[in-house]
């Protein structure tokens, strides 16, 4: 035992000299290096003045990096595929768990609408302030978690989430689609997007409709991964 | 001499060398649990702080404390003197990836313990021989 | 003051992040996970990225917590 502490003393004490070497060589490499200018973020930003949304960083996300972001969903949808394939069981035997606190039970009624809303609203407003569908989908699905947590025999249905999951899928592909045909390039913005109408809710063509179907995905996958987590251990 | 200390501290080269060292001082931290921790849960966790330390020196390492948001709000009207949104980008949709990817070890974890009832990373060793 | 806000920031940052990989008790190592969650969320709002603050404060101390809390009770319910 006591030969055991010896040894994790110096252990620690090792590491720690190998982090402050390891931190004064960082030191002196970049030093001088990481004060650079941003010019593609430059050109970026003066690009991004023509699509006639306010947030940039959506412009980026779903517009110049759009066919990133399509890629990025669907290594979401790969990671939920599989936490489904592990964890759920089909032949679930529902209720008999403890029953919640009744505290737990009325907040969670309560609370539920309001996280809705606010999730919704995250995801529509995205293009104007901090947002988007990322942030609101994982709003909504926190909201998912309260009702799991609270009530008994509540159950997302899993013929809900998939129509919800296939539809935000294909319709992100078909829209990128219609752009090709009518301006040469995947996921083009062929609905009107004029510059004076920057910062209405009607702004920017098809890049809040793109962030609002990315937002649908997000939030039915991890609903989805939430109950799973949720139910795995409670129907052996 | 309190007011020394902060514009020192605010000179932008101090600023970098904050975000430099201080990221690279949570990678390590990481790296120190993943060394010597032993449960499952803790490894994860040590992953987990070791993503966290890398988003902060993406995000830390384009920042100008003279630019503003990359969003245009009250008395902005043009796209200058910004921050660089593209790591933001990169980053928003990194962490979500993340959590995912997170969940799905967690996943794989439990599943194992189910088979096995073992939490010790030392003893998953059915793969040896 | 910024500067000082993010030397400050950090070095909670650190030490957090390592009270949480050596403490004993599993329960008390995820709940400083979480903070080290809402330590990323002052950063990232101080760097002027709030979209990134946003998803952080989302998923760093909302879900995470959660994707612990109940690998914790699956790891520990047959014991």
């Amino acid at each position: 035992m006591n030969l055991k502490r010896k040894l994790a003393l110096s252990d620690i004490s090792g590491f720690a000299l190998a982090s402050v070497l390891v931190l004064t060589i960082f030191n002196v490499i970049l030093q001088n290096s990481l004060l650079t200018q941003n010019s593609a973020g430059n050109a970026l930003l003066a690009l991004s003045s023509h699509e006639g949304v306010a947030n940039a960083v959506t412009t980026v996300v779903v517009y110049f990096r759009g066919f990133d972001t399509l890629g990025e969903i669907a290594v979401l949808f790969i990671a939920s595929l599989g936490i489904g394939l592990i964890l759920e069981n089909p032949h679930a035997k529902q209720g008999k768990k403890e029953e919640s606190n009744f505290m737990l039970k009325t907040a969670a009624k309560l609370l539920f609408p309001i996280i809705l809303l606010f999730g919704i609203y995250i995801m529509v407003y995205g293009h104007l302030s901090p947002g988007g569908g990322f942030q609101g989908g994982v709003i909504i699905a926190s909201g998912v978690l309260l009702l799991l947590i609270s009530s008994n025999n509540f159950h997302m249905p899993h013929k809900l989430i998939a129509i919800l999951e296939t539809f935000a899928g294909i319709s992100y592909v078909f829209i990128g689609l219609i752009g090709l045909l009518l301006l040469d390039t995947f996921l083009g913005n062929f609905l009107p997007h004029d510059i004076s109408q920057m910062g209405m809710l009607f702004s920017g063509g098809i890049i809040p409709i793109i962030y609002i179907i990315v937002g649908i995905k997000v939030g039915s996958e991890m609903s989805f991964i939430v109950q799973n987590l949720l139910q795995r251990g409670e129907h052996d | 001499m309190i007011e020394i200390i902060l514009s020192y501290l605010n000179q932008d080269i101090v600023i970098q060398k904050i975000v430099l060292i201080g990221s690279m001082s949570l990678l390590l931290i990481g790296l120190f649990g993943l060394l010597t921790q032993r449960h499952i849960i803790k490894v994860f966790m040590s992953v987990a702080i070791m993503e966290s330390s890398l988003f902060l020196f993406f995000i830390g390492s384009t920042f100008n404390k003279n630019f503003t948001a990359p969003i245009l709000g009250d008395g902005h009207v043009d796209f200058i003197h910004m921050n660089d949104p593209i790591p933001h980008a990169m980053i928003l949709t990194a962490i979500v990836i993340g959590m995912a990817v997170l969940a799905l070890g967690i996943s794989f974890a439990i599943e194992y313990f189910k088979l096995t009832s073992i939490t010790d990373i030392d003893r998953m060793n059915e793969m040896k021989n | 003051m910024i500067g000082f806000i993010i030397l400050f920031t950090f070095i909670a940052l650190i030490i957090v992040a390592f009270a949480a990989l050596v403490q004993k008790k599993l329960e008390d190592s995820i709940i400083l996970f979480m903070g080290i969650g809402l330590g990323s969320v002052i950063l990232f709002f101080t760097f002027n990225a709030p979209d990134v603050a946003l998803t952080e404060a989302v998923i760093g101390s909302g879900v995470s917590t959660f994707i612990f809390l109940t690998a914790l009770k699956h790891l520990r319910s047959e014991q």
